[in-house]
């Protein structure tokens, strides 16, 4: 005799979303680092800010922070990182 | 009397006219004439007719004009009619009060009870023929349903071990009960709830809880039918944005989800607050913790091998379960701290760390107890790290004897806590490491004479409940993970 299961896990579809071309070149380019706010990731960031800048002739640079490690980023910080060309997260310690 | 007549005006994607809805299905068994008018068109009313098991009949309005002629302006709106038609009650959006109102006039019990899920009220949406003309129609808004797909179902022929087949199909690392359609039917009927109703999106990837999914869930675990009245609302709490699970699940800390369960439900579902009560003492201790753990995994996508990125772990995430031993307690047990009467019954969650014992046998006074407990305090995180972490204290009986008996309230407990668990300055002059570049925010405060910084922000980090069994003096205390609103907060919710 056969026996039926009633499925326990999460069938709800997560949406789907394409990855962006990859950037060949920097120069020109408009730039944004988020800052996670754990310690230490605005020094990695103030370094790779000068680098950008410096060496790979950046337009600009968008400097966002989240409030929180903890928790996922406001809606306003991920609509100014979204004007960027390309995004650079700094995540640990 | 004569006949009274409910006519509800609704739209098949307007999330208000969708919470309302399974409360009108109640209404169907009052004395009146339940019907309802669908603004939309013929296939779009018929889905949402079989999607949300509507129990009552539902026309259509081609050209609005019933609508035009009643002056809907918001879906949904509720018209109570005497038997010549004539409007005598009419209501528009969700608003409990008003539907446990309407209820009684068609000569129903109210339907609509404070802690099911639903808010108290909610706004509509704009009748279809005052809608600006837009070209194209917008798809279906779905994120905040309150009613979930209905699970699928797996077919296992005889060749099948249905142990091995969970085992290898679900991913846990226990054996779990076969969730078959018979068990969860049993599960769905104590719960006494449509099984498509959403109780929760589980964080970290919002999978949606329906009350048959917890259902499953809750059969694999162990759970008598009986458990789903403490489930439903523990998924509740689990989700609450307080708590953040998204936060909590997916760390590379060691917390988890600590329950603590109080009240009257602790006797009537036979949770244990006794000795071994960390352990694998109860059937409900356990099987409660483990439903948790299960939902988290299958329903939130917290897996220990993905997006849980614990470094370490924690045993309590096969199950981490206490009842509060409120006899053994002279003071107001947690839930009744958390501003529930004591007669209720309720769960608290907690993002803990494993338990770190408090051995003191010898100690003969309140202070001499709770200064054992404050240098456990004080290594909480990590022993230079201050304000930013909670602790939860989880006083031994013979502990709880030893204290009031020199006359302390709970309030003089946690007090004495709060100001004796310090990190003496000196600490501080070595090595960098958590906690010392942030000591400019700092409280200097003196402990036994030496300068210390305050190891809490505010005597409420420390959390405190009475558990454990009547022999033997120990204590436990249970580190946090980032605490307050911008980590985790503790949260209780009433059964």
């Amino acid at each position: 005799m056969s026996i039926a299961l009633v499925n326990p896990m999460n069938e709800t579809a997560p949406e789907s979303a394409t990855a962006e071309p990859r950037r060949n070149a920097l120069q020109g380019r408009k730039i944004a680092l988020l800052d996670i706010s754990k310690p230490g990731g605005n020094i990695f960031l103030d370094h790779l800010e000068r680098l950008l800048r410096d060496r790979y002739g950046v337009a600009s640079v968008i400097r966002q922070m989240k409030p929180t490690f903890a928790k996922p980023a406001l809606p306003d910080v991920l609509e100014k990182v979204g004007h960027a060309d390309a995004v650079i997260e700094a995540l640990a310690d | 009397m004569p006949r009274l007549r409910l006519l509800a005006i609704l739209q098949t994607d307007c999330p208000t006219c969708r919470l309302i809805t399974p409360y009108l299905n109640a209404l169907v068994d009052s004395p009146a004439r339940v019907e309802a008018i669908s603004q939309d068109d013929e296939e779009a009313t018929r889905n949402f007719v079989r999607q949300m098991d509507v129990r009552f009949p539902v026309e259509r309005d081609p050209g609005f004009h019933l609508s035009k002629s009643l002056g809907v302006v918001i879906v949904p709106t509720l018209y109570v009619l005497d038997g010549e038609n004539r409007v005598i009650r009419e209501e528009p959006g969700f608003d409990k009060g008003a539907l446990n109102e309407i209820a009684v006039l068609l000569g129903h019990f109210p339907v609509a009870t404070p802690y099911d899920g639903a808010p108290a009220s909610k706004p509509g949406c704009t009748s279809r023929h005052l809608e600006p003309e837009t070209e194209g129609t917008s798809p279906a808004l779905n994120l905040h349903a309150p009613r979930g797909a209905k699970a699928s179902i797996i077919e296992l022929t005889e060749a099948v071990d249905p142990y091995e087949y969970c085992f290898r199909q679900f991913q846990d690392a226990l054996p779990v009960i076969p969730p078959t359609a018979e068990r969860v039917a049993k599960m769905l009927q104590a719960a006494g709830r449509s099984a498509q109703d959403v109780i929760a999106r589980i964080p970290p990837c919002y999978g949606e809880a329906t009350v048959e999914k917890i259902a499953a869930n809750a059969v694999m675990a162990g759970c008598v039918p009986e458990m789903m009245r403490v489930l439903i609302p523990l998924v509740r709490a689990v989700s609450d944005e307080r708590f953040n699970a998204h936060g909590v699940e997916a760390t590379t800390h060691f917390a988890t989800p600590m329950i603590v369960v109080n009240g009257p439900v602790r006797k009537e579902l036979n949770f244990h607050s006794r000795q071994n009560v960390f352990s694998n003492v109860a059937r409900s201790n356990s099987t409660l913790g483990r439903a948790l753990q299960l939902i988290l995994l299958n329903l939130g996508g917290a897996r220990p091998d993905g997006i849980d990125m614990s470094a370490l772990g924690n045993p309590g995430k096969f199950s981490y379960c206490i009842a509060e031993n409120e006899e053994e307690n002279p003071w107001e047990p947690l839930h009744a701290e958390m501003g529930l009467l004591r007669e209720q019954s309720a769960v608290s969650i907690f993002a803990a760390e494993a338990p770190h014992g408090v051995s003191e046998h010898s100690a003969c006074t309140a202070r001499g107890v709770l200064k054992a407990i404050s240098y456990a305090l004080a290594s909480v995180w990590s022993y230079r790290a201050c304000l930013a972490y909670e602790a939860l204290v989880v006083l031994g009986p013979e502990h709880v004897h030893t204290i009031h008996r020199d006359g302390f309230s709970k309030k003089n407990v946690r007090d004495f806590l709060f100001e004796n668990t310090g990190i003496p300055l000196r600490c501080y002059n070595g090595e960098p490491g958590d906690g010392v570049a942030q000591r400019g925010l700092y409280k200097e405060i003196e402990v036994d004479g030496e300068p210390c910084y305050q190891k809490f922000r505010v005597p409420e980090s420390i959390k405190i409940v009475v558990s454990g069994g009547t022999a033997g003096k120990f204590s436990a205390v249970l580190g946090s993970w980032s605490a307050g609103p911008r980590g985790s907060q503790m949260v209780t919710y009433p059964i």
